[in-house]
């Protein structure tokens, strides 16, 4: 192949009237984006405003609010009974094979039997609201990764970024019988539809109906999420960590804790006291 | 002696037996796809193989892929239109119809994908700015919107707009603006094939996944291998329409930048596996890795599928002269690049999902390893994706002024 060496210069061939045409097309996007995809004139805005309503925050965890909640959880009482898990599941109406709140049973390096229990850790940097593209995951002002049902595309990315494995997907419609209810609770909230991620929310339901009629969440037990009010040996204390009277500060004052992966940054609002063998 | 002669065109079949025969190969491939996208609509994904703990699989894998393949899209134009070498031309309108075909694959993939089709819109109107996937998203609107602003010109060549005049006058218009589109189409490109690569890179529990090389290696294995594509693509189109397409020395030029391109993806693939994954690893690291090499044949895939069949297999027949300027081995080539980077995808997908989590204090409890293989329907679907691109493909070539256009 002979090789050609010379260069062809490209012509660009603008008038000014091209260059205005090009600018005011430019301008014009830019106006028109953002007031047809959010602004008034968007199909959607109307829909956006209703979703948002409830969502007060959309950063970084308990900032702002007046409350944080968290949990404490004394693997030196637990016991591995699972009652947590089974109250969770009728509570919050879970899938039985895939629990949001699971229990593991676990050795120590010394070999000693220990159990863990695990809720969603409600994170303050949390890996699966900051990779979700649409913020369907999100943190409420009082520090909770709540999901919205109704804005969740199904990517599976948040899935994929928790790192303790806190989040299920509907795989399908469910038409499955709760194999805990009614023994051990009664469904509080809907089952969730074919196609989104689901989590752990604190009972949420719980906390906000409760603050309402001026209960107090971890003191009194309908305000209290469902796997602590059922915790047979007092092993999870829930409450305000903002608050340093509250229980759960002060269970958390007055032991030693760790929580889990605190290496990757988290900030996990759960905080657990190893069991007296150690870890 | 005198005859009339007819003012009529001398009869002949509008198709090629060839082209027949491709044409019902296609629409067996889209049978097959209708058919499984619509039981994954009926059932949902519960009937394909995935898992809450493989919640990924060959969809993203086919995703990613098509992404990556049409590179030669922003490749080609950034060579022709920024860098100048016009000798490249007539393959510029071939490579924008690999691209669209590319990113319009990658986004019919999605709304198989995930859970909810009826919500694909979500992330155009309810923005998380600091989700790379969301960025990803917008990228790729972005730039298949500059794909359709640099193809329209063509478009506005066929004889359907000759009752358009001010539509065809419109194209020209946009014509003018394609260097700048190859600006910015270079721009976002760079931006959201590297982004690819840090949809995994950032994800901090998962140790395979969880390093700053992610990106590079995703964006350097597009450019080596995208303009590859569009070379086979010319070629295989010749032989099914039985016509030439683009000027086989300009391929042969292509065919030999995608070969050098492919050897710096292969050196900095050889310095991302010592310099980040050896002397960089992390306990965590070092663990995830034996797991793979022990319980998948993740080891054999990597260097027989991503370094040999990916790398050093295609960049022998683009850049050996005896090769390089005959046909079938070039398509080869090009056919084997594109596996390279379809097993590079998958192996880092779901390789690096089969490493389980770990996020108990204790010693033995350990979640299982990972399991997955493709489940029928999901092959199904794989194929439907296939289809489309092979026949947006066939129809543009057949029905668009893609070759032997006068540049201005």
């Amino acid at each position: 192949m002979a090789k050609k060496t010379v260069k062809k210069k490209i012509v660009v061939k603008l008038t000014r009237g091209d260059v205005v045409k090009l600018a005011v097309a430019t301008v014009g996007s830019i106006v028109a984006a953002p007031l047809l995809t959010t602004g008034p004139l968007s199909p959607f805005g109307q829909l956006k405003q209703q979703q948002l309503e409830g969502e007060t925050t959309g950063g970084h965890g308990a900032e702002t609010g007046q409350y944080h909640w968290g949990m404490a959880i004394n693997l030196d009482l637990c016991i591995g009974c699972e009652y947590c898990m089974r109250a969770c599941t009728a509570t919050n109406d879970v899938l039985a094979s895939d629990p949001w709140n699971v229990v593991i049973q676990e050795k120590n390096s010394a070999g000693h039997t220990f159990f863990l229990s695990r809720p969603c850790l409600h994170c303050q940097n949390a890996p699966c609201v900051e990779v979700c593209p649409v913020k369907a995951t999100y943190h409420r002002e009082d520090g909770l990764v709540v999901m919205d049902y109704d804005r969740c595309i199904g990517c599976r990315y948040c899935q994929v970024a928790c790192p303790y494995d806190a989040r299920q997907f509907n795989w399908e419609d469910r038409t499955d019988e709760n194999p805990y209810v009614p023994a051990w609770g009664e469904p509080e909230i809907e089952r969730r539809p074919r196609g989104v991620i689901e989590k752990c929310t604190f009972c949420k339901q719980r906390i906000d109906a409760g603050l309402a009629k001026g209960l107090v969440p971890g003191e009194d037990r309908e305000a209290t999420p469902a796997c602590v009010e059922i915790c047979p040996v007092g092993a999870r204390t829930f409450g305000n960590l903002k608050d340093p009277n509250s229980k759960v500060a002060q269970v958390i004052a007055s032991n030693p804790t760790f929580r889990l992966r605190e290496d990757l940054g988290t900030e996990a609002s759960v905080y657990y006291i190893p069991p007296k063998e150690g870890l | 002696m005198t005859t009339t002669t007819l003012p009529r065109k001398s009869f002949q079949l509008p198709f090629s037996p060839v082209f027949l025969v491709w044409l019902g190969f296609l629409a067996v491939l889209l049978l097959i796809g209708v058919y499984s996208a619509i039981q994954v609509f009926i059932h949902g994904l519960v009937i394909t193989n995935l898992t809450d703990s493989v919640p990924w699989g060959l969809w993203i894998t086919v995703d990613l892929s098509s992404i990556a393949l049409g590179a030669g899209a922003f490749t080609l134009s950034a060579i022709v239109y920024i860098f100048g070498i016009k000798r490249l031309q007539p393959i510029i309108r071939l490579a924008v119809l690999v691209g669209f075909a590319g990113y319009t694959s990658a986004m019919l993939m999605l709304l198989v994908d995930i859970g909810r089709p009826d919500r694909f819109w979500h992330p155009w109107v309810f923005w998380n700015v600091h989700s790379v996937l969301w960025e990803v998203t917008m990228c790729i609107t972005v730039y298949l919107m500059i794909l359709v602003t640099e193809f329209a010109p063509v478009i506005v060549e066929t004889k359907l707009f000759d009752r358009w005049p001010a539509l065809r006058k419109f194209g020209h218009f946009l014509h003018k603006l394609t260097p700048f589109l190859a600006v910015l189409g270079l721009v976002i490109s760079l931006l959201h094939q590297s982004s690819l690569g840090a949809t995994y890179g950032i994800v901090k529990s998962r140790p395979i996944w969880f390093k700053p090389s992610m990106p590079i290696m995703f964006v350097l294995s597009a450019i080596a291998a995208g303009p590859a594509v569009t070379v086979s693509v010319a070629y295989v189109m010749e032989w099914i329409m039985r016509k030439r397409t683009v000027p086989h020395d300009v391929l042969q030029l292509i065919a030999r930048f995608s070969g050098v391109g492919l050897l710096a993806y292969g050196y900095i693939k050889f310095w991302d596996m010592a310099a980040v994954t050896y002397y960089g690893r992390t306990p965590g690291v070092s663990s995830a890795f034996a797991l793979l090499q022990q319980q998948t044949p993740y080891s054999f895939s990597f260097w027989v599928g991503e370094v040999l069949l990916g790398i050093l297999v295609p960049a022998v027949l683009f850049l050996v002269p005896r090769f390089n300027r005959n046909p079938a081995a070039a398509v080869l080539g090009g056919l084997s690049a594109m596996a390279g980077i379809i097993i590079h995808r998958w192996n880092v997908t779901v390789g690096g999902l089969f490493v389980p989590l770990s996020y108990t204090p204790g010693t033995s409890f350990q979640l299982p390893i990972g399991t997955y293989f493709p489940a029928p329907v999901e092959w199904g679907v794989g194929i439907l994706v296939i289809g489309y691109a092979l026949t947006v493909l066939t129809l543009g070539v057949r029905f668009l002024p893609l070759f032997n256009h006068q540049e201005h």
